[in-house]
């Protein structure tokens, strides 16, 4: 059974008080992840791929359609807040900007507090500290360089490895990663690439990997989804896609980005 | 926490400059009446006279003793300056989050409600209804001052906690579980808390002013005195003209002083607290 | 080898902020000859902005320009344009000799005003008397050439897309045909397909003979490679390596050029066999730069000499690498 499923998804967004006006931001989107699988849904900005990223982490209610996480609709079976946290637990997810995902008042610490107390456990037990450490040292980070910083005094790298040693702590079964290394500079994000693929060897952990990126989507996913003005226009192997497009959209997409190894004609 | 917020504003010359003003005015006004003991609406002596050594600031029409008038003046300014700012600030606090919060119809309401308070013109209102309270307490100004200022500050709030909670860490706090009672006092009341203080300094600033206006048309408090009243009275004798220096001098310039002194405690938080400066 | 256009030697130009240096540039030279396109790549806080505005001569505080020499080739002229006063420049150079496509078309073109205005405005700085139908004439011409309808420059910036909007700028940045340009990462704002096609239209400017040479900054090698025919690696305000775009493709030889061309991830079979590589640690602070050479905290062969003393671009054959490994 696949671990997340979404059938039909919709989102219809209304405004107006008066002259009521529609935008249809996802239109009948449906795909799935198998356990242990990195698919990446692939799109420009304006394309729908955050507003599905924002429905699956149940931040934004769905106009019509499913979403199933290991057989159990989302916005159908979680009632109780214990529920919901129950979902927390086995759904994360990684943000783009490594600067608003911490807030600047509290030292970096507290996204991992959060994981620990999440998992109901007391952050500031000897049980929780090695635990830190552990999931620090996993993601290749220097404890003593990072504790007790503020958001300021790390690097874009250095937080966004913060964010993935949380979901080390939590262990999730499906992290929505939603654009995670395009801040990051180019020379330093390789070593994010490999932490997700490490999650995904070690834990197999299941990750959407939401990206404009499409040499990114190639190179780490299982199955690439093409989203294009709210819908899903094309999916497929990363070699299929690349070259074997069917979609003008795609075509379009894969003739424009700049190759390293061969010179445009 | 709150320690490493506020730690930075001790450098800044300005502020505390101007919270020395501030503290120095309302020091004049909690202490003052006590260390000088007299009736600030007796009679205390001759008409119209100079300061002396007998009256540090001389004396009224009516020979009220003027440096009482003063301090007690500045007292009650300063009551109906901070009456006015809790008044405004509770209505604003409580309608702009639940504004944000609650979304759909009941934000349109509640703006729409804010909106049109404020449209108001508001000393006019202030006018018709002082004019049909034939007793005006201090209370009372600051309650209709208070209740025509809100509106600002909360569609103020209300912005910020919109934009607030799209932060990536106000979800990732929501992902952690987080209550909403949590996830108000841990994320969004400290990213408001600057802004709401500054306002209640503004409001205070407001509050002030307004007395002193509604005071200079023959509409501030009709028992007690406050600077608005000192001034009131100054410009129905013709102070100015004839002039009488020493009975509108002192409580223009203490009205000067304090407006001026919260307007660059505001200032110079805007520049610490400014995100942008922060960061390096 | 053709002729020189613009030459850069031992230039340092260090931004001033509270008493301390920000060594943005710091004893860097470079040649750019006639007809040649030249990608000069490096990560944030590299450098590679200052160094536009070191072409330029186009300093301003806190950038002060501390010593060095610029030299502009033109018709037999030399012109030192360190010694040249702003005015001088603006005047006489900007524009006409040198030019450049700045990152955000927004920031060239003014939201309120027509593009038309644009142009005329900024031709009133280069000539006392302008005769506003001949250059309108002359952009329209400019604009056509350039792949934009000529009734564009009617128009508010806001009425065209941004493709459109980024090769109005290019039109314009070119009019007086400048001999050498610069265009400063002139496609990271815009949608992939977007990017290919200005990426063409500033290829065309060199191929029909509006412009001689081009510099072409950027963070993105896989783009610079499409255009450029040489390739200049800066890093914590140094040059690293300078070398003909093929051989750096294939064979990089500084530490650092390995590292950032390993960690490009493109859609292409070789990437997925070579892998994703990153460079550990983040550069340098340029107010405290390492001693030695500046890669060396970061490069995993570093050998003692490295944390002493700065290497030097080193030629071998056609190539120039800053590095005690060759």
């Amino acid at each position: 059974m696949p671990i997340l499923m979404v059938k039909n998804l919709t989102k219809i967004y209304e405004s107006g008080m008066i002259i009521r006006r529609y935008i249809e931001a996802v239109r009948n989107v449906s795909f799935s992840i198998e356990e242990g699988e990195i698919v990446s849904l692939v799109g420009e900005s304006g394309s729908g791929k955050t507003t599905t990223a924002n429905i699956i982490l149940r931040f934004l209610k769905p106009t019509s359609g499913e979403i199933l996480v290991d057989g159990k609709d989302i916005w159908r079976d979680i009632k109780t807040f214990e529920e919901l946290r129950e979902y927390r637990k086995r759904v994360h997810a990684v943000f783009q900007d490594p600067f608003s995902s911490y807030n600047s008042f509290y030292p970096v610490d507290r996204v991992l507090y959060q994981a620990l107390e999440l998992l109901d456990k007391n952050p500031k037990s000897p049980e929780s500290k090695s635990l830190i450490e552990e999931a620090l040292i996993s993601v290749g980070l220097e404890p003593k360089h990072i504790l007790g910083k503020y958001p300021h005094q790390l690097s874009g790298g250095e937080k966004q490895r913060l964010m993935i040693a949380r979901c080390w702590l939590i262990k999730p079964k499906l992290i929505i990663a939603d654009e995670p290394v395009s801040m990051i500079d180019a020379s330093t994000r390789g070593g994010i690439i490999e932490l997700f693929e490490k999650l995904k060897e070690e834990e197999k952990t299941s990750i959407l990997f939401i990206t404009h990126d499409m040499g990114l989507a190639y190179y780490i996913s299982d199955k690439i989804l093409i989203m294009y003005l709210g819908e899903i226009v094309e999916q497929g192997s990363p070699e299929e896609i690349i070259s074997n497009p069917k979609h003008e959209y795609t075509k379009n997409l894969i003739e424009s980005i700049p190759t390293l190894y061969r010179r445009w004609e | 926490m709150w320690l490493t917020m506020f730690k930075p504003l001790f450098k800044s010359r300005k502020f505390l400059v101007s919270i020395s003003v501030f503290i120095f005015i309302v020091l004049l006004g909690v202490a003052g009446p006590i260390v000088y003991p007299v009736d600030p609406t007796g009679y205390a002596g001759p008409f119209e006279r100079p300061p002396s050594r007998e009256f540090p600031l001389g004396t009224d029409t009516y020979g009220g003793d003027l440096l009482a008038k003063v301090l007690n003046g500045t007292r009650t300014s300063l009551y109906i300056g901070f009456l006015t700012a809790v008044i405004s600030m509770s209505i604003g606090i409580i309608i702009g989050p639940i504004s944000a919060i609650k979304g759909g119809i009941i934000d349109e309401i509640l703006m729409s409600f804010t909106n049109i308070v404020l449209t108001i013109p508001n000393i006019l209102l202030a006018i018709l209804i002082a004019t049909y309270l034939k007793v005006r307490s201090a209370e009372v100004i600051a309650l209709l001052l208070g209740i025509l200022g809100w509106p600002w500050f909360a569609r103020a709030v209300r912005s910020q906690l919109l934009s607030l909670i799209n932060r990536d860490y106000v979800k990732l706090s929501r992902m952690a579980g987080y209550s909403d009672l949590r996830l108000a006092f841990e994320d969004l009341i400290p990213g408001i808390a600057t802004y709401a203080f500054m306002s209640f300094i503004l409001f205070i600033n407001g509050g002030i002013l307004g007395e002193a206006g509604l005071s200079l048309i023959g509409l501030g408090p009709t028992k007690g005195v406050s600077l608005g009243l000192v001034l009131q009275w100054a410009v129905l004798m013709e102070a100015v003209r004839r002039g009488i220096w020493w009975w509108f001098v002192p409580p223009g310039v203490i009205i000067v002083a304090l407006t001026s002194s919260l307007l660059m405690i505001t200032t110079a938080m805007d520049e610490v607290f400014n995100p942008r400066l922060r960061e390096r | 080898m053709n002729n020189l256009i613009l030459q850069v030697e031992n230039a340092r130009a260090y931004y001033i902020v509270e008493n301390n240096y920000i060594r943005a540039i710091d004893d860097v030279s470079l040649d750019i000859r006639e007809g040649e396109v030249v990608g000069i790549v490096g990560e944030s806080g590299s450098g590679k902005t200052t160094l536009t505005n070191v072409m330029l001569m186009n300093i301003k505080k806190p950038l002060s320009f501390i010593d060095g020499k610029v030299s502009l080739f033109s018709n037999g002229r030399v012109i030192e344009l360190n010694k040249i006063p702003r005015e001088e420049l603006q005047k006489n150079i900007w524009g006409k000799e040198t030019s450049i496509i700045p990152q955000s078309a927004m920031n060239a073109l003014m939201p309120t005003k027509r593009i038309k205005d644009s142009i005329l405005d900024v031709m009133k700085t280069h000539f006392e008397e302008i005769h506003e139908k001949e250059i309108i004439d002359k952009a329209k011409t400019r604009f056509e050439e350039i792949g934009v309808s000529k009734d564009a420059i009617f128009r508010y910036p806001f009425e065209l897309s941004g493709g459109m909007r980024q090769r109005a700028v290019i039109a314009v940045a070119t009019l007086l045909n400048p001999r050498f340009l610069i265009a400063d990462e002139p496609t990271s704002a815009l949608d992939v397909s977007t990017q290919k096609m200005v990426l063409k239209t500033i290829q065309n400017l060199r191929e029909k003979g509006i412009v001689k040479s081009i510099a072409f900054i950027t963070h993105d090698i896989a783009t610079v490679r499409q255009i450029a025919e040489t390739l200049v690696v800066m890093y914590a305000g140094k040059i690293v390596e300078i070398s003909p775009m093929e051989e750096i493709i294939r064979e990089p030889l500084h530490p650092y050029t390995k590292g950032l061309l390993y960690s490009v991830v493109t859609p292409e079979p070789e990437v997925k066999k070579r892998g994703v590589y990153h460079i550990p640690g983040a550069p340098p602070n340029l107010m405290y730069p390492p001693p030695g050479c500046r890669f060396h905290p970061r490069c995993k062969y570093k050998l003692d000499i490295c944390k002493k003393d700065e290497p030097k671009l080193k030629i071998i054959n056609n190539r120039k690498v800053a590095c005690f490994l060759y």
